[in-house]
């Protein structure tokens, strides 16, 4: 379909970065595709909401159990019945609000996906670009190690390193980082190898440009579309590890309001009784979340360029 | 090979077909059902009355037996050999199958009676055990003086052709059998002989362990000699028991044992005993409520509340032999060798919170190494009273005042102590309000907490201890002697060096001459009213100088369905769980 | 034929990952702390006992004596012995204990997918761009971004806690026990561990009810993940094939019709599917996982929990690396297979 706008060498370096982003092709075949402005309504929705629970309430004050002050499984304000107004999304085997937790709990999974996938795809990419500029040798052991790491099915991966390392939030961060940073190599590796192909690289490199130079003039940036379809998508998935490692019992400590968690405890705590709000809540806001996450994702690989349409996961 | 085991059926039904088993659960009309299904939809499984094979036998006694018997529990192990593993979850099963020389009474907090042996006797460095006549293995054959030693040898000797071997024994090999018994001897053929290396007090209640199951000889010389062939009893463990060893289902991870119409002893009142596994305790719970199993255990304190809260199922309890506390570490930390400092500490937290609210009222303040079934208790003491104005002046006259340590502690709940993480939180804001600062160090796994406390790296750690056999040697010397001889140590010692430590289960590294002498005392007196002085006296200089912080003696907590006869059922802290007496409704 | 050197190629390159995959997993054990004695014992051992055990299982023995010994070992599958949750066990026969339940569970999600996503797939992509389509499409991603252990306790709460359809957890009705093996023409043969097969072979029906009634929910939490992934491969696939030259060529030549072009496009876009299908079965055994865990049933996945959390390395070892190689072998086969059905691969 479309092509990306590189394609006079020289003009190139005189256009500024903002210039071609703004007559992206990749942008404006982005914006008017309905359900990735969705995704991405979703997002920046979610976004705010973490960033409020996060200033409006306290941490500490949310995972203390609130047994003996407030009843425990009240279902939420607006079912009657026995429910209390002020809390809307009902309590849970602690007493504690489920509203705020939800609401606090997109602010823990925002934080700690958005370290994990900045982590994996600033080690993917520098992996990625190596392994396709630099000799068969540093290619072949990048990418042997990275297969190895990914004839593992990702959850197992995890689990296996979190027998290493142990659990806890910031475990679960290393795991999952070192889970996906193969994928962020290959699609790195895909995408420099076909710019690399261009002939434009050989002129450049005949014309004595040095090899860093190269690579992040040329290489890099032709590379940034795929490599952000590939974060966006695995941000979905990020939240999704990580919710089912939590929901394992490997990752948040007790009391943390993660949705993982949360999910967790509502099963134990309320599935067999009927107490469906300690459960469906999180799941909601995550589901929802992650659904954000997919469909903008979706939409920004259908804007991309064909060639590095199929480099991406 | 892995899958599953010899079926040996000897009583019901004949070969090819499934067993489908009538329950008699109240008010259950179509067969079994399961957690959460209602019993009046067709969609039920087997037992809608085409297929019941209920058993109606009378056993020897002239008792009736018929029915199944559920118990549901959280875990699954594969492994019912009572030598290969120091697991309560494999002791549960291996008591209904296996029977021990020396037994201890139903609900008696420790109580010893007549188990395969009819007397016995501890003189000198000699017990004498004289059998009963007439018990019959599951097999049909007698059990004689040959088949006890043929039992011990197979857990402790070397030598013996059928070793179980040392990857296979269990942590209890050394201190049931191994380090007490030097020889055994068959005098006739229902005598037998223990020649033990020292006076030990405690042997007779370490026959009473379940790890001390007596085994059958044939059996043991039947499957091979090398220690991957004694493994395999573990698959089909054959005994004296009121029940005997049908199948392992490991894929949907349940035990059926059948009734022993031969028993020797009281009961079984059941056809047959089901054990299945249910790993969260809220659908364990539910389960249980529905009818669908008739007891369970290990229940925390939400489940314990769904099931008082149920018409259908009720919850018993009964105070357990065990202890929780907190352990300070004499070796590393020079400020806890001062007994000033460690009351301090201990008036500083208000462990009576705790247990009243952290453990919800299931256990009672601690106030001394030995829970109050135990002989030797010390009942004139009491727990160290809630003072943090005391607490304080006692640290500042001890110099201590800016002290600050490491708390390391385990995750997940453990029956002494349900909440570890808040009983660390809650030790740690009762210092911090005296101006004590403590770091929690948490442990994701009990393996990994063992090796780290068990290594001595820990400034104080909690920890707990469930009894082995009641008996007051398996707290006061476990759990607190220093493994070392006391003429080695001096009058005014209050600590000893980890790598000079020879005991290993000692978290404390805490020593007093006075205590070390009472307790191995204790350990050689063959007199109880002499063990019991000995004891209350050695409690009392643990309680005095603090080498833990006590806290909890904790209950045992069981539910029953209303089908179970709640007078045939009583919860046991050490022992049990007794199957072959309970009748269903 | 180029083909077998392809296939010979993809065979020799899986040796080195093989190994790094092993090497890998030996280092799971070594790296993690812990004295193994002591977990095998447990807490009530005297040290005494301890430090036997550890000479006896060669944990004094270098490094890389022990690396070797492991190697040997793992190339015949012997993995040892569990330390704590099946002690005595060995790890192979617990694997073969656990491997049929989780498999069970794995075959019927992903039946599930393949039955529903492939249709799916194509109605979205014959009707591309309707409503339908949309609504289509927004499903698929929905089930992928919803998470399993959320998916399986709303299915529980909807058809079990409520309308007390279905069973919450396990595999069997509690008091049903099945025989070892299965007479056929007078031969005892072994059972497969599938609850839903074996009851069939020994001809228990009511057993068979309940195996099923049990496995309904679990099967489709799974499946709801695959059919997702699948549809999407499938629609995406179809619409690629579609729009392809060829395809345009084939409409020239005549064959005119919409039906013809989708009959012929369906055949040829099913093939990216079956990588598709290779990819997913990774995620299906991190969703057996969890679904395990959410329904009580006893397989790999929880059992894998339960070693991480008792610090059982041989099982924990064993269960990632047979994991891995199953992974492995099913992405090598699809490979192979659309080695074989891709025409522009074959060249």
């Amino acid at each position: 379909m479309s092509t990306d706008t590189a394609t006079d060498a020289t003009s190139l370096e005189d256009r500024t970065a903002l210039d071609r982003l703004r007559s992206s092709q990749f942008l404006s075949d982005l914006l008017s595709n309905r359900l990735a402005l969705i995704g991405l309504t979703i997002i920046v929705g979610m976004i705010l909401i973490a960033i409020y629970a996060r200033l409006a309430y306290d941490l500490g004050a949310l995972r203390s159990s609130q047994l003996g002050t407030v009843a425990d499984r009240l279902p939420p304000g607006w079912t009657g019945a026995g429910a209390v107004d002020q809390h809307i999304f009902g309590t849970d085997a602690s007493g504690r609000d489920i509203y705020k937790r939800t609401l606090y709990g997109a602010w823990i999974a925002m934080k700690y996906g958005t370290v994990t996938v900045a982590a994996s795809t600033f080690i993917g990419v520098a992996l990625g670009i190596i392994a396709a500029y630099y000799s068969d040798l540093t290619d072949n052991v990048i990418m042997r190690t990275m297969d190895v790491l990914l004839s593992f099915p990702s959850l197992l991966l995890a689990l296996a390193l979190v027998a290493i390392f142990g659990s806890g939030l910031w475990k679960v961060v290393i795991a999952l980082t070192l889970v996906y940073t193969p994928r962020f190599a290959r699609v790195v590796r895909g995408a420099a190898l076909k710019v690399l192909e261009d002939e434009y690289i050989e002129a450049t490199e005949a014309l004595g440009a040095n090899d860093l130079r190269v690579l992040a003039k040329h290489v890099f940036p032709n590379t940034l579309a795929p490599v952000t379809v590939q974060s966006t998508l695995n941000y979905g998935l990020a939240i999704i590890d990580f919710a089912a490692l939590s929901f394992l019992g490997f990752g948040a400590g007790p009391g943390m309001p993660s949705w993982g968690l949360m999910l967790d405890n509502g099963v134990s705590n309320g599935l067999l009784t009927g107490k469906w709000w300690m459960s469906v809540f999180p799941g909601l806001f995550l589901a929802i979340l992650v659904l954000g996450f997919n469909l903008l994702g979706d939409g920004m690989r259908d804007a991309l360029d064909p060639r590095m349409r199929e480099t991406v996961d | 090979m892995s899958r599953d085991t010899v079926d040996r059926r000897t009583f019901l039904k004949s070969a090819g077909a499934a067993t489908v088993v009538a329950t008699s659960l109240a008010g259950c009309s179509s067969g079994d059902g399961d957690s959460g299904e209602d019993t009046t939809e067709a969609s039920g499984d087997g037992g809608d009355g085409t297929e019941t094979d209920e058993t109606t036998e009378q056993d020897d006694d002239g008792n009736d037996l018929s029915g199944t018997l559920v118990y549901s529990r959280g875990d699954h192990p594969t492994n019912y050999d009572p030598q290969q593993t120091t697991s309560g979850e494999v002791a549960k099963v291996t008591n209904q199958v296996f029977d021990t020389l020396i037994d201890f009474v139903p609900g008696s907090g420790g109580q010893l009676t007549d188990g395969l042996a009819t007397e016995w006797t501890l003189e000198e460095t000699t017990a004498t055990v004289t059998l009963k006549e007439g018990i019959t293995f599951h097999n049909g054959e007698e059990v004689t003086g040959e088949d006890v030693r043929a039992t011990v040898r197979r857990f402790i000797d070397e030598d013996y052709e059928y070793f179980l071997g040392n990857e296979n024994r269990s942590g209890y090999s050394s201190v049931t059998f191994g380090d007490w018994v030097e020889s055994i001897d068959v005098l006739s053929e229902y005598e037998v002989q223990f020649n033990l290396s020292q006076q030990y007090a405690p042997f007779v209640r370490n026959l009473a362990m379940f790890a001390a199951a007596v085994m059958s000889k044939a059996q043991i010389e039947s499957v091979g000699a090398t220690p991957d062939d004694q493994a395999t009893i573990g698959t089909e463990p054959q005994g004296t028991g009121p029940f005997t060893f049908e199948e392992l289902d490991n894929s949907n991870e349940r035990i059926l044992l059948s009734g022993y119409s031969d028993f020797w002893g009281e009961g079984p009142n059941v056809a047959q005993v089901i054990f299945k596994t249910i790993g969260a305790n809220q659908t364990r719970a539910q389960d249980l409520i529905n009818g669908d199993t008739h007891i369970t255990d290990n229940l925390d304190a939400q489940s314990i509340q769904q099931v008082d809260g149920s018409g259908s199922a009720s919850v018993v309890q009964k105070n357990g032999i065990n202890v929780g506390y907190m352990a300070f570490n004499h070796a590393r930390m020079e400020e806890f060798r001062d007994p000033r400092v460690k009351r301090a500490i201990t008036m500083a937290v208000n462990r009576s919170a705790i247990v009243d609210d952290i453990y919800q009222g299931f256990a009672t303040e601690a106030d001394q190494p030995l829970p109050p079934d135990v002989l030797g208790h010390n009942d004139d003491l009491e727990p160290y009273p809630h003072d943090p104005d005391q607490a304080q002046s006692l640290l500042e006259e001890a110099g201590a005042s800016d002290l600050s340590f490491e708390l390391a502690t385990f995750s997940n709940p453990r029956g002494y102590n349900p909440s570890p993480l808040q009983t660390a939180n809650q030790i740690k804001s009762d210092l911090e309000s005296i101006g004590v600062s403590v770091e929690i160090n948490q442990f994701s796994t009990f393996s990994s907490y063992i090796d780290y406390t068990y290594g001595g790296r820990h400034d104080a750690c909690l920890l707990g201890w469930y009894t082995d056999n009641a008996d007051p040697d398996n707290f006061l010397y476990v759990l607190l002697h220093p493994g070392v001889d006391a003429s080695e140590l001096s009058a005014d010692q209050q600590h000893i060096a980890w790598e000079d430590k020879g005991n290993a289960s000692n978290v404390a590294a805490w020593v007093n001459k006075d205590y070390v002498e009472l307790v191995d005392d204790g350990q050689t007196t063959y007199d109880e009213g002499s063990r019991r002085d000995i004891y209350l006296e050695a409690s009392q200089i643990a309680h005095d100088d603090a080498p833990w912080m006590f806290i909890d003696y904790a209950e045992l907590i069981r539910g029953i369905h209303q089908s179970v006869n709640a007078d045939t059922y009583t919860v046991s802290s050490v022992g049990g769980p007794y199957l072959e007496l309970v009748e269903l409704n | 034929m180029a083909s077998k050197r392809f296939i010979l190629k993809r065979l020799l390159l899986l040796v080195p990952v093989l190994f790094g995959v092993a090497t890998f997993v030996f280092v799971i054990l070594h790296l993690a702390s812990g004295d193994p004695a002591r977990v095998i014992l447990g807490q009530r051992a005297p040290q005494s006992q301890v430090v036997q055990l550890r000479q006896e299982l060669g944990l004094n023995d270098p490094l890389y004596v022990q690396y070797g010994r492991f190697l040997v070992d793992a190339v015949q599958f012997d993995f040892g012995q569990s330390y704590q949750i099946a002690q005595g066990d060995t790890v192979r026969s617990v694997l073969a204990d656990k491997i049929p339940v989780t498999l069970e569970l794995a075959l019927y999600g992903q039946v599930i997918g393949i039955l529903l996503g492939i249709p799916l797939g194509v109605i979205s992509a014959v009707k591309q761009d309707t409503l339908t389509d949309h609504v289509g499409r927004v499903g698929a991603l929905s089930g992928i971004s919803i998470p399993i252990y959320w998916s399986g306790p709303m299915l529980i709460l909807l058809f079990s806690t409520t309308l007390s359809i279905f069973p919450a957890s396990g595999r069997l009705g509690s008091t049903i026990f099945l025989d070892n093996s299965w007479q056929l023409f007078g031969m005892q043969l072994p059972l497969t561990g599938m609850v839903t097969i074996d009851t069939l072979l020994l001809g228990q029906f009511d057993a068979w009810v309940s195996a099923v009634t049990h496995l309904f929910l679990p099967a489709v939490t799974i499946g709801i993940y695959s059919m997702a992934l699948i549809s999407r491969m499938m629609r995406s696939s179809m619409l690629e094939v579609v729009r392809q030259d060829y395809m345009r060529t084939a409409r020239a030549k005549g064959q005119g019709s919409k039906i013809t072009v989708m009959k012929h496009g369906f055949r040829n876009a099913l093939i990216p599917v079956i990588t598709v299908i290779g990819i997913q079965f990774g995620g299906l055994l991190g969703g057996a996982v969890l679904t395990e865990t959410v329904f009580g049933i006893g397989g790999i996945g929880t059992m894998l929990v339960s070693a991480i959390n008792a610090n059982d390395y041989p099982l924990v070892q064993g269960t990632v690396l047979t994991f891995a190689l199953l992974f492995t072998l099913v992405n090598l086969v699809v490979d192979i297979t659309y080695s074989y059905l891709d025409p522009r691969i074959q060249q």
